[in-house]
Formats: C-alpha cells, structure tokens, sequence
C-alpha cells in the first residue's frame, strides 16, 4: 500500500519520537483516569476499566517500537506533554471535573483517534495490527467523556468554552511540533488536523452544542 | 428525513458569507484553513408540498471550495465530500442530495472505493447525485424558454456545452427523443466520449464551442468548471437563450445583451414559501421559493419515501427516470425556473 522504508535511520528517526508520543500519551490516559476516580467517584468502576485499556495500549506500543529495533525518546515525549499534562493537573486540584473530561476524554482522544486513523494505512504491518484494535478502544473512552457531558452539559457549557479557549490552541502547538517527524511517518499534517477537527466537532455536538458554536470553538487557536 | 450537501463557489464568497453570517474567525481565513475545516449542519429544514405533506431535512455544509481543484488539492477535495457524507449518514439522514461539486468529485475521484470512513461505513443508497431531477429540469427549461422567447424547437439548433457528462448526456437524450429539436451540437472535452454519445443518439454534430456558438439558438451549460468561462457577445447569435446549469456559473460574467436571454440553468421554484436561509448563501438570489434541482430531488424522494439512490454513477440516467421523478417534481409543486 505504501513505499515507506521502516528500516531507513531516517524513519527510525522520526519514529524514536513519534512512537514516544504514543506510548508517553496512553500512560499520561492512563493517570488521568485514575486519577478521575477522585472527582468521579461513582464511576470508579468504568474508570479503572479505561485505564487498564490505556495501559495495554502503552504495551502495545512499546512493542511497535521493540519489534522496529527503535528506542523511544521518553523525555521529549514527556516534553511534549507538558502543557496538556499540567493544565489537567491544575484542574484536578480545583475540581474541575468539566476540564478534566475535556482535556483527557474529549482532546486527547479525538486526537488519538484521527492520528492512529492517519496512522493505520501508512503503519509497518505489525504496528497496523495493534492501532487498528487501539483505535475501536478509543471510540469508547471518547465516548465515556461525551455521555457524562452531554448528560451535564447546562451546567458544564460555560466551562467546556473556557477550557477549549485554554487547551485547543496548545493542539496547534504540539501538531506543529512534530509535523515534520509525522510527514516522513507517512502522515500528512492538513489531514491530521483534518481528521481531529471533524471528530472533535462532532462530538461538541454530541455533547450539545450547536453548530455556529462549534464552529466558533474549532477554530480557536488555529492561526 | 432529506439532507442537503453543498458548498460555496469560491474562497471570496466564503469569506464574504462567513463574515455575514458573524463568523470573523472563518472570514479571515485562506484556503489551507477550509481545506481542515470539519463538516458542518448550517441548517435545520421544512417543506410542505402542495399536497399537504410535511417533511424536515438538514443542509450540511461540506466546506469544499472549488479552488482546491484549480490547485490542485485533490486529497483536500476528497475528504471534503467524503466526511460530509458520514456527518450526513451519522446524524440520521435517510437521503441526501450531493450538490455542486460533491457528486463530480465522488464520480472522478472514484470514492466508492473509499466507502469506509473512519468508523462510518458510508452506506450509499443514502445518498443521490440529484442529476436525474437536474436534467429534467433544464430540459423543461429549455421547451419553456423556447416557447417564451419564440424561439420553435423544430426549427432551433441545441449547443449542449458538457454533452457527455451525467447531466448533458441526459439532457441530449431527451431533446432528442422529446422535443422535435432540429440540431443538436456535442460539445466536451473527451472526444471519444463525443464520438460515443453520438452514436449512441444517432445524430448530433461535434464542435468546439467557438464553432458551435454563432449557430446555436439555444446553449446548455453544464460543464463541471471550477471558475466560469468569458464569452464574447460577438460569438452569439441573436436571438439565443443561454441556459447557465453550473455551479459555480459556467458564464463568468452575466451577459447583458438585447436578444440574448440568460437562464439560471437546473433551477426550480415550488409553489410555497419554504423557511430557510441557506439558498441566499449559496445561490445570493431571492430564495423562499428557489431551489437547485438536485436538492429538490433529495425532496422528492423523502416526500414519496424511495429512500435510494435515485441518480447515481455516470450516463445512467433514462428518459423514463426523468419522467418519473418529474411527474412527482410537478405532484409536489416545484416547476422549473424561467426568468
């Protein structure tokens, strides 16, 4: 299906951050259930459920990277975290459950998805195996966060603006960090961005919100 | 429940709308920024036939511009109408029209081998090009247009400009078959699709549109063209009609000459008052009652509940499928625009 050479330094290059990423975004997914456990106490049950799928996704992972004999960079995937990582952990320590859910359930994962779906197609056959079963599991920890806020959303709305307004742009950010290393991956970085928009919007409609705001929200921080 | 997929026909009338409608964030944008941008549902639609039934649709906005063809962003252009699909498929719609450009792209661009959306299996019996109810339409525009202007079809000479596509394929068969027309002149770009269409008609004369157009006392425009042409008025006979069924306009400029009458081609208005703001984006006309007529075919079907797809793939169109989705065109009360 495609030329790619998984063997080239070049693609192991990239791949080393790439595959980083990956495994460093499942364990953050991972943590951030868990750690939801505290403001979602009555759902500790589905929540533990999330992380242990998380977890075997980071394993998954690390296996792409074992069996491509390429040794992730941990630390600039850690790095690359940072801004999303520490604007959940503000909001857990405020309670800000809303935030939460949008950061962990909503961003993250609607990135997840359009990345691993970008992904699958250009993936080592190994790789296309593991994300293609990764990707039916992502659908479902979006849509654990999509429920509980369209289930609350009158009371949520007001601060799902204010926490899109603060986290989408850093998407922006990160996209444009690694776009170079995604395009010799075989990933395109207008149909990463492509891909995410039409999943998070459709799931700001899941959740509620009408069209000419979802409109408005999809765009913040896109320069 | 019917759904309408559309677009708008240039990055300037993008802007110039979302600006309008108080998007600033859109109307600032370039084109890199509509090639990410998501589909979206604009608007919530009813319609009341003149039978007295109801029925409700949603305008999906697949926010594809022309100008990623003309650049050549064919990837962009693909993943607009494919992802305009699945939002229409996933929020529930029983059958959708493929306006503008959205049927010629899934068409050229082969998209029935990419049905699997993400997690959306496109299901396409959902969907319908609309051209079936388009070529009726312009052929009834044509017989009318004759008539008002005095122009007899038994002794007129037909250009169709885009003859061998879904639309003018149909529309040659019909004039040939229907109508008594004296000429008929072929004009595309493909020659052996022009050789084929002739004989499958039996007559016809190929031309280029230069040599075609000082004999024509009729044009059909329905070539798919991302910007629209120039034509000199001194090309035209007078008097002429010229029947403009493109989207974007295949005439760049509106040709104001004594004699020489301009038809909003595959146009028609129903005979009541529909409540929607969705027309005046995308057409700028006096919309209440004016619709394209591959949107009003998505109508139709949900008013007579055949949820399939009605017109689809290329040159399938039969002059008894232009009967039986007219007859129930003029049931419900929509008729072709002539002004």
């Amino acid at each position: 299906m495609t030329n790619i050479n998984y063997e080239c330094p070049t693609y192991k290059d990239s791949y080393s951050r790439i595959n980083a990423i990956v495994i460093e975004g499942e364990q953050e997914a991972h943590d951030n259930y868990i750690s939801l456990m505290q403001l979602l106490p009555d759902q500790s049950s589905d929540l533990s459920k999330l992380a242990k799928m998380e977890e075997k996704h980071k394993k998954g992972f690390t296996a792409c990277g074992n069996n491509l004999k390429v040794i992730p960079d941990m630390a600039f995937a850690r790095e690359f975290f940072h801004g999303l990582h520490q604007n959940f952990q503000d909001a857990l320590q405020e309670g800000k459950l809303v935030t939460c859910l949008l950061i962990q359930s909503i961003i993250i994962e609607c990135f997840a998805i359009a990345a691993y779906n970008i992904y699958i197609p250009v993936a080592d056959p190994f790789a296309r195996k593991i994300t293609e079963n990764v990707v039916k599991d992502e659908y479902l920890h979006l849509n654990f966060g999509a429920i509980w806020l369209k289930e609350n959303f009158s009371q949520a709305k007001a601060e799902l603006e204010e926490a899109n307004r603060q986290n989408l742009p850093l998407v922006w950010q990160m996209l444009n960090q690694v776009a170079g290393d995604a395009k010799i991956l075989g990933m395109e970085k207008e149909d990463l961005m492509a891909d995410f928009l039409t999943q998070y919007s459709e799931t700001l409609a899941e959740i509620g919100f009408s069209g000419r705001e979802i409109m408005k929200m999809a765009a913040t921080g896109i320069a | 429940m019917f759904g309408l997929i559309g677009h708008l026909t240039s990055l300037s009338h993008a802007r110039e709308v979302a600006k309008e409608l108080g998007y600033d964030e859109y109307a600032e944008q370039d084109l890199d920024f509509w090639c990410v941008a998501p589909p979206q549902i604009v608007e919530d639609i009813s319609v009341k036939s003149i039978t007295g039934k109801t029925i409700v649709g949603k305008y999906v906005e697949s926010c594809f511009l022309p100008e990623m063809l003309l650049t050549k962003k064919f990837k962009a252009a693909t993943r607009k109408i494919l992802n305009a699909m699945a939002h229409a498929q996933k929020n529930g719609i029983n059958i959708t029209a493929l306006g503008g450009f959205s049927s010629i792209i899934f068409e050229n661009f082969n998209l029935m081998e990419m049905r699997q959306v993400r997690n959306i299996q496109l299901e396409i019996e959902r969907f319908t090009t609309g051209n079936t109810h388009t070529a009726y339409i312009i052929c009834r525009q044509v017989e009318a247009a004759a008539q008002k202007y005095g122009i007899p079809l038994s002794q007129a000479t037909v250009t169709v400009c885009g003859a061998t596509g879904d639309i003018g394929s149909a529309v040659c068969r019909w004039l040939h078959a229907r109508t008594g027309v004296l000429d008929i002149i072929l004009v595309a770009r493909n020659q052996e699709r022009l050789r084929s269409l002739r004989t499958s008609l039996g007559r016809g004369r190929i031309m280029t549109i230069e040599e075609a157009l000082p004999q024509s006392d009729i044009v059909v425009w329905v070539a798919s063209m991302a910007k629209g042409m120039e034509i000199r008025p001194e090309m035209l006979k007078q008097p002429c009609i010229l029947i403009d069924g493109g989207y974007p306009k295949n005439l760049a400029n509106t040709v104001q000459i004594p004699d020489v009458h301009v038809i909003n081609g595959g146009m028609v208005e129903h005979a009541l008052d529909i409540d929607w703001k969705i027309m005046k984006w995308v057409s700028r006309c006096a919309p209440s009652r004016q619709l394209f007529a591959c949107f009003a075919e998505s109508m139709l079907l949900e008013f007579e509940g055949w949820y399939t797809n009605f017109s689809w793939g290329r040159n399938q169109i039969t002059i008894e499928k232009m009967e039986q989705i007219g007859a129930v065109s003029v049931k419900h009360g929509f008729k072709p625009l002539v002004s």
